[in-house]
């Protein structure tokens, strides 16, 4: 017979080795094909392989390798061939910290991609810094992580549309449908918070008789969230919005997409909603995917045609038999962009690098340029808005009828704001953790 | 909240709810019989889950869901088979600890092949049609494969109640968790009556990912996914018993449900899961409808 306390004992176990299958590894190292190279130097990647993200950070990982296989065949860095040096953070913060320290301390990284998740970029970004290691925002966006004081990172590059640019741009979207209620939903961390801070903002501003119809303490839900969205989705029916403004995103949106039909074919008829979405969340969906969704994405490759990307899908597809998506998009580029600095610097050093970077334009698959400004090392990336549609068969999933593609310098926060926000000036009660943009005495102002 | 809403809110957490217990009625019942905590329980749910998913996607969404669900949960039986002899026969004599371990590295196992064989990409499939429309009550739309859902629990804790205390089997399996020794001396093969228990186990576990799988995104980190929850409600209900298990889902779906959607709750709804759990374990550490292992 076993006692209470040793089922106690049981229980803590079973507790322990629950937060052991979070900490599930995976990745690895891999290399390129060999040339005459001075020698071999890795860039480092912690990312979502499994766990909420895992379809983001899959894409990732595999475009990173093909950048690097690129490169290599170029001549690599500085006549060093380049690695890519793949660790899983199972979605997790805790796991994407010791990953860091690991690609850090360990494996000698010279540079970092930036996770999938701000959350996890938050924990990354002061083990990079004090370091002295450049890290490569290419997913994770939260305009906290390049403007709040604590977080301020040097060596810090962001280069995917951030969500103060995010949320602007889907306020302004949200209010040309000329909603009156809208119902939000979004993930409960760094990310969801802040850009969903700045949609309110923005549709405030945009469209001042608009109506958030749940209360902002229901606006987020738990991340990483329960399969189940009944909850989610029987509010919407209670408060029957004109719009529901969404930035869920992976297997979440995947989730509640899937049940909000089951529950009505027509529901998003009903209440259209206006998401963030990239091409991995229309890939997995198919034709299951609702038309007539208003989306912002950051970079699908569908939308932003020109040579370049039509190599790079092709060569992809060859190589991986997928589609790209934005996220492989973006991390190409920034695998490509430090390569570029590093080679133009004659040297790894993070700060000779670092000044390569900022300040410079670089040729990105998306068809432009983009710059790294001063104020917070944001590129002016664009983003693209549009109506999901048929493919016409062309793809075995639904694009973009008529997409616009947003230009990032019209997009991009004004410096003023930067500076306010670098100045701790638009933050409740001195409390980090408040940062808000909409706080700041210039955007009151108006 | 009107009546409407209310109703609406209360399906919702009953189809929450029956997910849960559909996935955990199986976990609990082999720690009933087995006094094993299955880390790979989640495994075998997730394996059905795909399996369900390719067969229909290849035959079709109503032919092949069917025959998806019958062959994930051969399949599953299978495999749980196979557990139970080659591993968890070496491991019954020992802490609890390898125990954990054991099935914990049967799951990163089964982790890594689903990878392998399916790779990183969600996988989604259309409900059968007979179970795809929606009901309309009272101006508010009801899934009709949510419903499905909560018939499958409720047929599935009858099954499960009628074959623990109508079968000769059932009987067995009772007798081997109030005393496996005696039912050892009284002529039972026990060895035979364990591995049993575990392939109806994991055939629990398969309905449960073959029944999730037209509703959720199929990938490589379901397992985990449902794990925490699983052990929620296994505590709180009662480690080993059926019905504590339903009433330990029913619990944390509804709790979920009517917290998530309102203002005061909503930070708290997740947590509170967990705060009844602290509160059985500490009033009552077997749990609402579990007994003490000394009344066993």
């Amino acid at each position: 017979m076993i006692s209470n306390s040793k089922r106690r004992t049981w229980l803590a176990g079973a507790a322990a080795a629950i937060a052991l299958v979070g900490a599930a590894c995976g990745g690895g190292t891999t290399s390129s094909s060999p040339g005459s190279f001075k020698g071999t130097i890795r860039i480092g990647y912690s990312g979502a392989l499994t766990g909420q993200s895992q379809l983001y950070g899959h894409a990732i990982s595999q475009s990173i390798r093909l950048a690097a296989d690129d490169i290599n065949a170029k001549g690599g860095i500085n006549s060093y061939k380049v690695e890519t040096d793949v660790l899983d953070d199972g979605t997790t913060v805790d796991k994407a910290a010791a990953n860091t320290r690991q690609l850090i301390l360990q494996d000698n990284v010279k540079a970092l991609i930036g996770s999938v998740n701000s959350a996890q970029c938050q924990a990354e970004s002061p083990l990079a810094k004090q370091n002295k290691v450049i890290m490569l925002a290419a997913t994770c966006n939260s305009y906290q992580l390049t403007t709040e004081p604590d977080l301020i990172n040097p060596y810090w590059v962001s280069i995917v549309p951030n969500t103060y640019m995010e949320g602007t741009a889907a306020g302004q979207l949200a209010a040309k449908t000329g909603a009156k209620k809208i119902f939000v939903v979004s993930p409960k961390y760094l990310f969801g918070v802040s850009e969903t801070n700045a949609f309110v903002a923005s549709l405030k501003r945009a469209a001042p008789g608009a109506t958030i119809v749940n209360a902002p303490e229901t606006w987020f839900v738990p991340y990483p969230t329960n399969p189940r969205w009944d909850s989610t989705i029987n509010a919407i029916q209670a408060a029957q919005p004109d719009l529901i403004y969404s930035n869920i995103f992976a297997a979440d949106q995947v989730n509640f997409i899937t049940q909000a039909l089951q529950v009505d074919p027509q529901f998003f008829k009903k209440f259209p909603m206006t998401t963030l979405s990239s091409v991995d969340d229309l890939n997995t969906l198919k034709d299951k995917y609702p038309l007539g969704m208003q989306l912002y994405m950051r970079a699908p490759f569908f939308a932003l045609t020109n040579s370049r990307m039509t190599d790079f899908v092709n060569r992809y597809r060859a190589k991986y038999s997928e589609y790209p998506s934005d996220w492989a998009v973006m991390d190409y580029d920034a695998m490509q962009m430090y390569a570029q600095a590093a080679n133009a610097a004659k040297s790894f050093d993070s700060d000779k690098v670092r000044d390569q970077i900022v300040g410079h334009s670089f040729s990105s698959l998306r068809g432009y340029s983009f710059k790294i400004r001063k104020e917070d090392q944001q590129a002016n990336v664009g983003e693209t808005i549009g109506t999901t549609a048929s493919s016409g068969g062309k793809y075995p999933f639904p694009t973009l009828s008529s997409p616009t593609n947003l230009k990032g310098d019209d997009l991009i926060m004004p410096t003023e704001l930067v500076s306010e926000l670098k100045a701790g000036k638009c933050e409740k009660n001195n409390d980090p953790t408040t940062t808000d943009f909409a706080l700041c005495p210039s955007w009151k102002k108006g | 909240m009107s009546p409407g809403q209310l109703l609406l809110f209360a399906v919702g957490g009953l189809a929450n709810a029956a997910y849960l217990f559909i996935v955990t009625a199986g976990l609990s019942l082999v720690f009933g019989a087995l006094r094993i905590i299955n880390m790979a329980h989640g495994s075998l749910y997730m394996i059905a889950a795909f399996v369900t998913v390719v067969v229909a996607n290849r035959l079709g969404a109503s032919f092949g869901f069917w025959t998806g669900l019958l062959l994930a949960v051969a399949l599953t039986g299978v495999i749980g088979a196979l557990i139970e002899i080659l591993v968890l026969r070496r491991i019954y004599g020992q802490e609890h600890l390898v125990q954990l371990l054991g099935t914990y590295a049967l799951s990163l196992v089964a982790a890594g092949a689903v990878r392998i064989l399916f790779g990183a990409s969600y996988r989604t499939v259309r409900p059968p049609d007979i179970v795809s429309g929606s009901l309309n009550i009272g101006g508010f739309r009801y899934s009709g494969y949510a419903v499905f859902m909560i018939a499958s629990a409720v047929v599935i804790a009858i099954g499960v109640y009628l074959l623990l205390y109508r079968t000769a089997l059932g009987r067995n399996i009772r007798a081997a968790v109030s005393d496996p020794e005696l039912l050892n001396v009284s002529g039972v093969n026990v060895s035979r009556l364990y591995t049993t228990v575990f392939v109806i186990g994991a055939g629990l576990a398969a309905l449960g990912g073959a029944i999730v799988a037209p509703s959720q995104a199929v990938g490589a980190s379901m397992d985990t996914d449902v794990l925490v929850l699983a052990f929620a409600i296994s505590v709180i209900g009662g480690l080993g018993s059926i019905v504590g298990t339903a009433v330990g889902a029913l619990i944390v779906g509804e709790v979920i449900s009517f917290g998530l959607n309102n203002q005061y709750t909503n930070q708290f709804a997740i947590a509170f899961v967990f705060i009844i759990m602290a509160a059985v374990l500490t009033v009552r550490p077997w749990g609402l409808f579990g007994r003490p292992e000394q009344d066993l």
